[in-house]
């Protein structure tokens, strides 16, 4: 099988560092020992957790499905903490099938190419937990729905002030004079249920919920977002380009879940999926 | 020889005594241990150092502590079997000892449960500040383990009689002193979560509400227990809710 080797070996030939995606403690430690032996590769680890205790880490908000969000939420993670430079060449060792490490990867680091996806979580005025919860819900709401029914949804996170002052209320606030906060149990029961009524959620930067029942009024000048979506596509989208918040929508017609950051999509993904 | 001799007879009487002794004991010891696991101890008791110490001897807290109330019954039955069947006979050694035994199991018992609440809140303070990533905080659990354990060994050295007068006045300067110094320390974030505690409950103004606090002006932000984050057009102001209590605050209306 020396010619296999020879062959795939193009993969991992002359990269720069090593990215790792959730690798269990001894497959680590068989890395960390090549290391020790030539240090001519970085080594980096990208999981939700840092179980083995690795010195250079970055984090991922979720469990990404899909391979190259995945891959590419780690690279500009890295690039962003300044592990791996511009152009510098990476493989990418993680799991497809198995829950253990069966794939590689062979990608460039092009800081010109990001996406944001990194900055959606890392760099917004909410607390990156916060996104991650409310993330998290818009998934879960897309999973189970209401009461079996597909629903929609539209989460406006952090720069709550702004946002109180570019919309309107619908109706009487159900959260008024409340503090509640996402990401505890209790609220996202509260939440599905008011996920009925129509208009936007307001999460403020530390993760209280401000209102429901927004009804959103930012020009939607510049606004690029794919046609097709919706007007709640579009007013998710439009005010982030006017404040300095993040939107993050679940769609009642194609169940997908969408991050908004400057009028821009970040993000897409599944719900099913998860 | 007929019964009732027999049992008129001092070695008999001390005998029985010594073994009713040793059953009772070894219930009362298996009871206890019984007792204690199905309260759940086992668990509360995992992880901190004494239970630790004691897995490696090949026992564990709730054991020892069962023995030890086993033993201090076997201790009774033969002091009780020692005074029937008159091997020593002196009425003072007696008084002194009845008086003793007890004390020193208290005192004993009162260690062990002092070690392991010491060791025990160590492990909850620091979990509690792990999040906390500075490495001199690492001294806080320290300080509390050590206070509690000070406080059993007070308490265990007062149950038989030494005299802790000094280590009480030590102990009195030591909590007036973290009393004041707390008190001193903490005043504004005492008097700003008081002030925070009406501006949460009675909302005089709320998120998005555009607002003066001094000579600061922009919208409001965020409200927590202890500040009111007020931003305008490139600055954001951290204002302590004691500061709008004392200014006041200007609700801005177009």
């Amino acid at each position: 099988m020396a010619g296999l080797d020879d062959v795939f070996g193009d993969l991992f030939s002359g990269v720069d560092a090593v990215a790792l995606f959730s690798p269990s403690g001894s497959y680590y430690e068989r890395f960390t020992d090549l290391e020790d032996e030539d240090d001519d590769f970085e080594l980096l680890v990208v999981g939700t957790e840092n179980d083995v205790g690795a010195d250079t880490f970055v984090e991922l908000p979720l469990e990404f499905d899909n391979i190259s969000d995945r891959i590419r939420f780690g690279l500009e993670g890295a690039l962003d903490q300044d592990i791996i430079d511009d152009g510098d060449t990476l493989a990418c060792a993680t799991s497809v099938f198995s829950d253990d490490i069966d794939t590689v990867s062979r990608v460039r680091a092009d800081a010109d190419s990001r996406t944001g996806i990194y900055d959606l979580f890392a760099r917004s005025r909410a607390d990156p937990e916060v996104v991650k919860s409310v993330l998290e819900l818009a998934i879960e709401l897309g999973q189970k729905g209401q009461k079996g029914k597909p629903v929609g949804a539209l989460f406006v996170v952090g720069d709550a002030g702004k946002v109180m002052n570019k919309s309107r209320p619908l109706s009487y606030n159900p959260f008024e004079k409340s503090h509640v906060h996402v990401g505890d149990p209790i609220v996202d029961v509260m939440l599905k249920e008011f996920s009925r009524l129509d208009g936007a959620f307001v999460i403020s930067d530390a993760g209280k919920i401000v209102s429901a029942y927004r009804y959103l009024e930012p020009s939607a000048e510049g606004v690029d977002i794919p046609k097709g979506l919706g007007a709640r596509h579009m007013a998710g989208g439009a005010i982030t380009r006017d404040t300095n918040a993040i939107a993050i929508v679940l769609s009642e017609s194609d169940g997908l879940v969408r991050a908004f950051k400057a009028g821009e999509i970040i993000l897409e993904v599944d719900p099913e999926a998860y | 020889m007929d019964w009732q001799t027999l049992i008129d007879e001092p070695a008999v009487i001390a005998t029985a005594v010594l073994i009713l002794g040793v059953v009772i004991g070894y219930l009362v010891g298996r009871l206890n241990e019984e007792l204690l696991t199905a309260s759940g101890v086992p668990e509360a008791v995992e992880g901190t150092p004494f239970e630790r110490t004691a897995q490696s001897l090949g026992t564990s807290t709730v054991e020892i502590v069962a023995r030890l109330s086993a033993w201090f019954i076997y201790g009774i039955a033969v002091l009780t079997a020692i005074h029937i069947a008159q091997l020593l006979d002196t009425d003072a050694f007696w008084l002194r000892v009845t008086e003793f035994i007890p004390q020193v199991f208290v005192a004993v018992l009162v260690m062990i449960v002092g070690f392991i609440v010491a060791d025990k809140s160590e492990l909850v303070v620091s979990e509690y500040l792990r999040s906390v990533k500075l490495p001199e905080v690492a001294v806080i659990p320290k300080v509390v383990k050590y206070t509690v354990l000070y406080v059993a060994l007070i308490i265990a050295l007062g149950q038989i009689g030494v005299h802790i007068l000094a280590l009480l006045i030590l102990l009195a300067v030591y909590a007036a002193g973290v009393v004041v110094v707390g008190t001193y320390a903490f005043q504004d974030f005492l008097v700003s979560s008081a002030a925070g505690i009406y501006l949460l409950l009675n909302q005089p103004y709320g998120i998005g509400d555009r607002v003066r606090v001094g000579d600061q002006t922009g919208i409001v932000q965020e409200v927590d227990l202890f500040v009111t984050k007020i931003e305008d057009d490139s600055e954001e102001y951290i204002v302590p809710n004691r500061k709008v209590f004392e200014d006041g605050i200007v609700r801005i209306r177009e």
